[in-house]
């Protein structure tokens, strides 16, 4: 079952809505779903012209598609677990929240806080991401845990900040702070880096680009090739200022 | 004039001994009374079990200290949002809650009036401005005396006189109720990063010891006649091996009151470890309620942990920052000036921790080996144990040895051996959890005389209906109609009106703060006596006129007078 | 007649040993107080009037009319922000929390310009702190990082650290060691006994540096860090370590640079680590003389210190999309209020802008830069001279403010009352 929402022209578009109604198995039940504009509650169908086709009894058939100007659209796919969602455009904060299965792809831009608290599943952006992308919530423990992120193109501050599972690859570059206070998972960026892995205490990152301003409290551990990325990398181990023991491999210049 | 006529209400009233009689409870303005006119307001209890409004002798709900829990902690904030609704404000957090999450969450389980476990005198302001936002209880506030310099001072002259008279004044002027005591003299040797480890050790520059700190402060409460006697929170707390302090603690403690206790030891569950090391810890619950049962002089309150995350907050700054080296999680701390300390650090208490499992059983130990439920009071230093909404749960176990056998099943392998529990075989019943959760309460703060805990007639009407009927649940195996029953009452009434209604609150709250108010001799006044003036401005950072809590903070004070010094 | 005791309202120092000279309903002479001080009680002109702006210019209007059509303006928004909040007593701060509360509005206050990142960190990694009087009674060493006390916080250093006579450090000038840290040698940098120049934006590096050091892992440092020689960064860590009580103070050098929340995390986390050795305690220098009372009330009322958005009936927190200034910038709201500040000046101007485009009513006895952006200004009372009310100061110690004079304006929470009243009346249960 496809669920095509487009979204309508409004009055205020600045006045972000909020749609974490807006799962695939959610419309199992129909299309009578509520969403809401600033502080006033409004209907599905007030805010999105409403195509349906085909039919599923289950919710990992069901494929949702958003379409027009969504880029002030939040929590779009919040708590998902299974089926897929499309977003033809750009996306607005939260897509993807404590998603524990399925798949999301963004074929524009994201804006923070891509993948907040996800658990499981797949995220694609195509576009690029905005800050916080793959991070946690302000004063837990722990942030992603589990699933795939992975960015085309760039994404912005503090992307992968307390990871603790999963793994998340950015294309492009991104910029300060990248894995910052991660604890496990992985975070692979193929373009540039500032500071990154700061405060780390467990996980991986890797960097294939350029890193500016390396965290002084990193111990240089050898240089050798690493056979899964088919590179040569600078390893290190971190951060010693907060009793670290993470990994940080940065790809020295000039090989393969 | 307004009037409520509660019909057929199955009462338990420890104080005035009724233990289940089917009555009817008459109310005029905010008052019981012997009766009311047919034009009252009728609430049929349907031989519910009906009891005088809860009172918690031992939360933190209010002031700096707790305030730094909620804004540390937005991750437990989002944990336990509700919306307005009606008279309901909004609420946040689930082992801090905001103060309209305390009171309103406190109402529906049907308490009525708390003591704040810990307010520092230069601070008290704050406390006061939160107890006004926990509207639907009435409060009292334990003020911390256990690092204060001018009482430091008069212990070491022995001076006990004019320790009553800074402690006098002092209650007066942050309006407090009571005298407590956190880690006596520790908290001063933290402002250094130390602590002290024995009660004979002396407070750096100070040359007090925790035990002249104690006595002193105990004989100065006696002769202040505060209603409530001194509140102490033993030093080491959480120590391995730190029973022997608290039982060489409980020694000191003479019998100078008829009335009620001399000491009210707090939380003891923390202070009742065996052992010497995190490996070899064991509960002496046994050697603890051996000293109480002997001693009608102290009465104490569990402490009771339950599994859960939750929040630690306490004035023993030493022992919150080693558990922030034991654990890592973030941590707080607040040293106040001339007077006393603090920390907040989140905890999890889990059932695969052989230490957690111990300290669990040891709380329903002390409860269950102490001979007189008035002298074992049911609470769990709310957040430092666990949150208040679990007292029903306390009450279940305490009632069921089915439901602490089922519970025992799942513990760490090792707790069997390390403590008694498992073969006891008391429950309590209805008439002990009546005491244990209010009688006992009221007669230990010394608020029976204002009309607190008890529903003759002259009491303020706080009542409590709960869907509970004694002649219809087995508590001993029903213990799960036992645990609902409690968490939320047909009916809170405070003061004669009905504030909460099946858990929903129905009006605004008007709440009292009580205050002590100690009459001391003109010669001996501290505000009279230049040496404490200059002291005073010198080393303080807030002038001595700007300090006293002014009457607007208190919209309805409670002034309690003493003769003190008879 | 001389009016002693006095509470200073304007920064996070609240000095409360002021003697004013009062004549009827003027401040004739400030002493004991710095020059912040005497402008705060001296230079106070008002607005005499609440006014509306017309097609030409403004107009006067009465309160109640200046009442009404603010409450219009809120209850037909959609997203509602009212902002502000430092400048006034905590009655009113209450009632701004149930004005939100009710009309589903976003409220924030003035940290989200200032140390906001500082509870950001104290939300990662909690706060070791303490009174001021702790410092001044106990302290021989002073950091002061990324602030210049000298300048914004004038009585800071004499009334609790550096010229403070103490209980344990009577010879303060001896006794104390006075550590600055900044970009560039600023007045405070000039009285240090050890100033340490440090590269813009290198503040975290040099923080995890001297963590890693006081752990004894000073050989991974390299020679040179942010600008810093490994010697001096080697001996400013034995001089943290062999204190007996160290304090750091640190203002928006630490929260506005590069990074901020983590700058002063990093921070925080270095005091942990000195915990471990001796006793250290570390401290935002609050501007605003009522901020830190708008977080307390904030979180004791929502549970959240700012940025808090009521728009789906419950309290939600998240700095970056609940903040005025995001708000702002991505002209999300359609009404404002701003009681006691001046967002006009302190916001980036993309964000101020956006004030003018919407209805926006300021509550505030000033004029000043936000006037030109509002419809309606209502003058009210200014805490701490003409008005009475609980402030708490940076240490977190709630002192009141007193009614010097009577001006005749009314109280802010006066005004707020009425405008929450006529809510709740319209809108329903």
């Amino acid at each position: 079952m496809r669920v095509i929402l487009e979204s309508k022209v409004r009055k205020k578009p600045n006045i972000p809505i909020e749609a974490e109604a807006i799962i695939p198995r959610n419309f199992l039940k129909g299309t009578d779903l509520l969403v809401y504009e600033g502080n006033k509650e409004r209907t599905l169908s007030e805010l999105f012209w409403i195509f349906v086709e085909g039919t599923a009894v289950s919710p990992e058939n069901i494929e949702v598609v958003l379409k027009g100007d969504t880029s002030r659209i939040k929590r779009v796919g919040e708590y998902m677990d299974t089926g897929s969602i499309l977003i033809s455009g750009d996306i607005g904060m939260h897509c993807g929240n404590f998603m524990s299965g399925g798949t999301i792809e963004i074929l524009g831009n994201a804006d923070a806080w891509l993948g907040r608290e996800m658990r499981g599943g797949t995220i694609l952006c195509r576009g690029n991401a905005g800050h916080y992308c793959a991070t946690g919530y302000r004063g837990e423990k722990k942030g992603m845990q589990g699933g795939r992120v992975e960015v085309f193109g760039s994404a912005g501050d503090f992307c992968a900040e307390y990871l603790a599972g999963g793994e998340v690859r950015v294309h492009g570059s991104v910029g300060d702070f990248p894995g910052v206070e991660m604890r496990g998972g992985q975070l692979i960026i193929d373009g540039d880096a500032t500071r990154p892995c700061a405060n780390m205490k467990d996980g991986i990152g890797v960097i294939f680009g350029r890193v500016h301003e390396m965290i002084p409290t990193f111990e240089k551990v050898e240089r050798r090739v690493i056979p899964e990325w088919n590179i040569t990398a600078d390893v290190y181990r971190g951060d010693i200022a907060n009793r670290g023991k993470g990994t940080l491999m940065v790809k020295t210049a000039g090989s393969e | 004039m307004t009037e409520i006529l509660v019909k057929n209400a199955c009462v338990i009233d420890p104080i005035r001994g009724i233990n289940g009689d089917i009555m009817d409870i008459a109310i005029r303005d905010g008052r019981i009374v012997e009766s009311v006119s047919d034009r009252a307001e009728l609430i049929d209890a349907h031989r519910c079990l009906t009891l005088p409004g809860g009172i918690d002798s031992h939360t933190h709900v209010c002031g700096t200290k707790v305030n730094f829990g909620r804004y540390m902690s937005p991750e437990d904030m989002r944990a336990g949002r509700t919306r307005r609704h009606g008279r309901m404000h909004v609420t946040s957090g689930y082992y801090v809650p905001t103060t309209f999450g305390n009171s309103y969450r406190y109402s529906a389980m049907g308490y009525t009036t708390l003591l704040e476990g810990a307010m520092a005198p230069l601070e008290a302001r704050h406390t006061h401005e939160e107890f006004t936002a926990t509207p639907h209880q009435d409060m009292l506030a334990n003020t911390l005396f256990d690092g204060n310099w001018a009482v430091m001072d008069a212990v070491r002259e022995k001076n006990i006189p004019k320790t009553a008279a800074i402690v006098g004044w002092t209650l007066n002027a942050v309006k407090g109720y009571a005298i407590k005591l956190t880690n006596p003299g520790g908290t001063e040797a933290w402002g250094w990063g130390e602590d002290l480890t024995s009660i004979h050790e002396q407070v750096p520059h100070f040359e007090v010891t925790p035990a002249e700190i104690i006595t002193t402060m105990i004989r100065a409460n006696e002769l202040l006649r505060l209603p409530h006697s001194v509140h102490l929170h033993c030093n080491n707390l959480g120590k391995p091996g730190n029973y022997q302090t608290t039982l060489d603690t409980f020694d000191l403690v003479p019998d100078l009151n008829p009335d009620r206790q001399t000491l009210y030891a707090t939380h003891v569950q923390f202070h009742a470890y065996g052992g010497g090391t995190w490996r070899n810890i064991c509960s002496k619950a046994e050697d603890i309620t051996r000293s109480i049962n002997s001693k009608p002089q102290i009465v104490m309150d569990m402490g009771q942990i339950m599994f859960c995350r939750t929040m630690t907050m306490t004035a023993d700054g030493p022992m919150e920052f080693n558990l922030h080296c034991l654990h890592h999680n973030k941590w707080s701390n607040h040293d106040v000036e001339l007077e006393t300390g603090s920390g907040i650090i989140p905890v999890t208490y889990s059932k695969k921790s052989a230490v957690n499992c111990i300290m669990w059983a040891i709380g329903l130990e002390l409860a269950l080996l102490t001979k007189n439920p008035w002298q074992c009071l049911l609470e769990t230093d709310n957040p430092n144990g666990a949150p208040f909404v679990k007292y029903p749960e306390v009450i279940g176990l305490l009632m069921s040895k089915r439901y602490r056998d089922e519970e025992c099943a799942t513990l760490h392998a090792d707790t069997e051996r390390r403590t008694s529990l498992f073969a006891l075989e008391r429950e309590m019943d209805w008439h002990d959890i009546a005491v244990m959760t209010r009688a006992g309460q009221a007669k230990a703060l010394g608020i029976v005389n204002q009309g607190k805990g008890h529903l003759g007639a002259g009491a303020e009407a706080d009542i409590a209906i709960y869907p509970i009927r004694t002649d219809s649940v087995d508590p001993a195996r029903e213990y799960r109609k036992v645990v609902e029953g409690f968490q939320k009452t047909r009916f809170t009434i405070k003061r004669g009106r009905v504030v909460s209604r099946d858990g929903e609150i129905i009006v605004d709250g008007a709440n009292a703060t009580f205050w002590t108010n100690a009459r001391i001799p003109e010669d001996i006044r501290v505000d009279n006596d230049p040496e404490f003036i200059r002291r005073f401005q010198e080393f303080y950072t807030v002038r001595m006129s700007n300090y006293p809590v002014q009457d607007l903070y208190l919209p309805r004070g409670r002034r309690v007078d003493t003769e003190a010094f008879p | 007649m001389i009016v002693n005791d006095v509470v200073c309202p304007f920064c996070g120092c609240l000095c409360d040993d002021l003697e004013l000279e009062v004549e009827g309903n003027r401040i004739l002479r400030v002493q004991n107080g710095c020059s912040l001080s005497e402008a705060t009680f001296m230079n106070d002109a008002r607005l005499p009037a609440p006014i509306r702006r017309t097609t030409s210019g403004w107009e006067e209007i009465p309160y109640e009319e200046a009442v009404k059509e603010t409450a219009d303006i809120l209850r037909d928004a959609d997203r509602p922000l009212l902002y502000g909040w430092s400048s006034t007593h905590g009655e009113t701060q209450s009632v701004g929390v149930h004005i939100a509360e009710r009309i589903g509005a976003v409220i924030d206050n003035t940290s989200t310009v200032c140390h906001g990142p500082s509870i950001l960190a104290i939300q990662e990694v909690g706060h070791p702190g303490c009174t001021l009087g702790q410092v001044k009674n106990r302290a021989d060493v002073i950091i002061y990082w990324g602030c210049n006390p000298i300048e914004a916080h004038p009585r800071h250093m004499s009334r609790y650290t550096t010229f403070a006579t103490g209980f344990f450090v009577p010879d303060a000038q001896r006794e104390r060691t006075i550590i600055v840290v900044d970009t560039r040698r600023n007045d405070s940098g000039g009285i240090a006994d050890e100033f340490v120049q440090i590269e813009p934006g290198g503040d975290y590096a040099v923080l995890s540096a001297l963590r890693a050091i006081v752990r004894g892992k000073e050989s991974i440092i390299p020679q040179k860090v942010a600008g810093i020689a490994k010697e001096q960064l080697i001996r400013i860590a034995g001089i943290c370590t062999n204190a007996k009580f160290g304090a750091i103070f640190f203002g928006l050098g630490l929260t506005m640079s590069r990074g901020k929340y983590k700058n002063v995390r990093n921070a925080i986390e270095l005091t942990d680590e000195l915990n471990r050795h001796t006793k250290f305690v570390i401290s935002p220098m609050r501007g605003h003389g009522n901020v830190y009372g708008s977080n307390e009330v904030f979180t004791w009322m929502t549970g959240y210190p700012f940025a808090v958005d009521f728009a789906r009936g419950i309290a939600f927190y998240n700095p970056g999309e609940t903040t005025a200034v995001d708000i702002l910038r991505r002209g999300e709201c359609d009404a404002a209020l701003i009681v006691a500040s001046d967002p006009g000046a302190n916001f980036p101007r993309a964000a101020a802008e956006h004030l003018a485009k919407i209805p926006t009513v300021l509550v505030d006895p000033h004029v000043n830069a936000t006037t030109p952006l509002s419809r309606i200004q209502i003058p009210c009372t200014a805490a701490g001279i003409d008005a009475a009310g609980t402030a708490y100061r940076m240490d977190g110690v709630p002192i009141r403010l007193r009614k010097v004079i009577d001006r005749g304006y009314p109280d802010d929470a006066e005004i707020l009352k009425k405008i929450y009243d006529r809510l709740n009346g319209e809108l329903g249960p």
